[in-house]
């Protein structure tokens, strides 16, 4: 009975074998094709749903009325500045975070004393949303952008911290251990093993604190400012002009969409021996 | 403290005839949540220059606690250790050891692994890419001398590792099971080029496995060591014509020489099986 569900389970495997890279190759041609229209077929529906009338077009207008609203944004020379002033705020915050969450991650992985004195303070701080400080921010630094990038490092600052720290942990104590019988002087040792070791992981913070610089940047400009694109979304909700908000939303996407693939290919780059 | 207030003549008779490893009465305690375990147990013996030794034993037996505290990295033991005449207080250059997996540095090429002792022993990287790249050629690797180590076979990895270490001309060249990830003929073949290669360089050799086979086809003298504690049973000669090669395996002397080891630790595995039963 055995040998017989067995027998006839290898003969069902065969067959399936044999169908599997016909099927595969048929399939992975339909992914490809079902792929490309996803967006164009999204974006008719979309149309069609907002012009049929089901639905008020002040409150969902079609992509035909946000396109034209991106236009006339990108005409009239707001747009440059609203994307300059936030992209000014990502990449600073971005930066000053990464480099002190390298730093601290390097000093709390590396010396167990450091780690003690402010492993415990980060843990309780880490799991606070950055957005939960925007009106203490508003407090300390009125609608100034010394707020601002204060949220933003925040929210950069602890994910960096912690994926370095665990880096330095993880570095394999077997290369440390070759590296000592080579001769390497341990006060060398953070340079040539410790910091190359931790790479992969202080890049994959560093990836993830990418978008994070973009979540606490939504925080910052709701919190007030004066130029920005999610600055522009507040304003043209306020004026009922949801084509503009719908594109600062589309435009604040595809910002932060090219941020990370760009990052994601310098990363390639920076972990070179993969 | 007595060999350098004897006068300069006998000094240099003795520096001569020194064992180029001394262990002496060598205990090694660690610490476990139980209390207390004596991993090695009053371990003595000598190594001299030149000579082949392997260590073979179970796993667990300590073997490798040895060869690492010979090399400097384990700390706390009782016991004296010389090695070239002086105690050992931690890694030193004219001591190199290649570990069961290779370790070899991810983000550098084969030739800058290599390189890695000498730079870090002053040499500049002319002189340690020159040094590097004859190592590269006796390990036959130089089509893949810039290459990464995550492109190269288990083997080639740790061909590059035993490179690594020669690049620094140890005395006393300390291997950790160094085969012991790799497969039934990759091995056979790595042991091949260690013998050649043996008979290139001027080391000192301790070599720690657990497989009989790969100590007697090596091995000048083979040490058989017991587990739990560790202990050093019995201390066979292997007298085998050299240049040898794997192939010796099928000889009528090695065969009774590899009898003579099993039976050793044959009556060791009964007598632990035998005791952790009685308790």
């Amino acid at each position: 009975m055995q040998d017989g569900t067995s027998a006839q389970k290898e003969i069902a495997l065969r067959a399936d074998g044999r169908n599997r890279r016909t099927d595969s190759a048929r399939l992975g041609r339909l992914n490809i094709l079902v792929g490309a229209l996803s967006l164009p077929l999204f974006v008719g529906l979309w149309e069609l749903a907002s012009r049929s009338g089901a639905v008020n077009m002040v409150l969902f207008p079609p992509p035909t009325v946000v396109a034209a609203a991106v236009l006339e944004w990108i005409r009239s020379g707001q747009f440059l500045g609203d994307l300059s002033a936030s992209l000014l705020r990502v990449t600073t915050g971005f930066i000053v975070g990464g480099a002190l969450g390298i730093l601290f991650g390097i000093l709390t992985g590396q010396f167990p004393v450091v780690s003690s004195l402010l492993s415990p303070l980060f843990h309780i701080l880490r799991p606070i949303p950055p957005i939960a400080f925007v009106p203490i921010v508003i407090l300390w630094f009125g609608l100034s952008e010394a707020g601002k990038l204060f949220l933003v490092v925040w929210g950069v600052f602890f994910t960096v911290w912690l994926s370095t720290h665990i880096g330095v942990q993880k570095v394999d104590r077997g290369l440390i251990r070759a590296a000592l019988m080579l001769g390497t002087p341990r006060r060398q040792m953070l340079q040539e093993i410790v910091l190359l070791g931790a790479l992969p992981y202080i890049v994959v913070g560093l990836r993830t604190a990418v978008s994070i610089s973009f979540y606490t940047l939504v925080a910052a400009e709701l919190a007030g400012t004066f130029a920005g694109i999610v600055y522009r979304i507040e304003i043209a909700q306020q004026n009922m002009q949801t084509g503009q908000v719908m594109g600062g939303l589309a435009a604040l996407g595809l910002i932060s969409f090219v941020a990370d693939r760009l990052f994601a290919a310098l990363a390639e780059r920076t972990v070179w021996w993969r | 403290m007595k060999l350098a207030l004897a006068s300069a003549p006998t000094a240099v008779e003795s520096v001569r005839r020194q064992p180029a490893i001394q262990v002496s009465n060598l205990s090694i305690v660690f610490d476990t949540k139980r209390g207390q375990t004596i991993a090695v147990d009053r371990v003595s013996f000598d190594v001299a220059p030149g000579e082949f030794v392997c260590i073979v034993g179970p796993s667990g037996c300590g073997k490798s606690t040895v060869l690492n505290t010979i090399a400097g990295l384990e700390v706390p033991f009782e016991g004296d250790i010389l090695v070239e005449g002086s105690p050992v207080h931690g890694p030193r250059p004219d001591v190199g050891m290649v570990f069961q997996q290779p370790h070899l540095f991810p983000w550098k090429s084969v030739r800058r692994n290599i390189a890695h002792g000498p730079r870090m022993h002053g040499k500049s990287k002319r002189e340690a890419n020159v040094i590097a790249d004859d190592l590269i050629a006796m390990i036959g690797l130089k089509r893949f001398a810039d290459a990464y180590p995550n492109t190269l076979s288990g083997g080639m990895q740790q061909r590059v590792a035993i490179a690594r270490a020669l690049a620094n001309q140890p005395r006393v060249l300390l291997m950790d099971e160094p085969f012991g990830a790799l497969d039934a003929q990759t091995r056979a073949v790595m042991q091949d080029n260690l013998l050649e290669l043996r008979d290139r360089i001027n080391a000192t050799i301790v070599f720690v496995t657990h497989d009989i086979d790969e100590a007697i086809v090596l091995a000048d003298r083979v040490l058989i060591m017991s587990a739990g504690p560790g202990r050093i049973l019995r201390d066979v000669a292997v007298k085998l014509p050299r240049p040898r090669s794997s192939s010796i395996m099928v000889e009528p002397t090695y065969l009774s020489l590899k009898k003579d080891c099993l039976d050793v630790i044959r009556a060791e595995g009964l007598r632990a099986f035998n005791q952790s039963d009685a308790s």
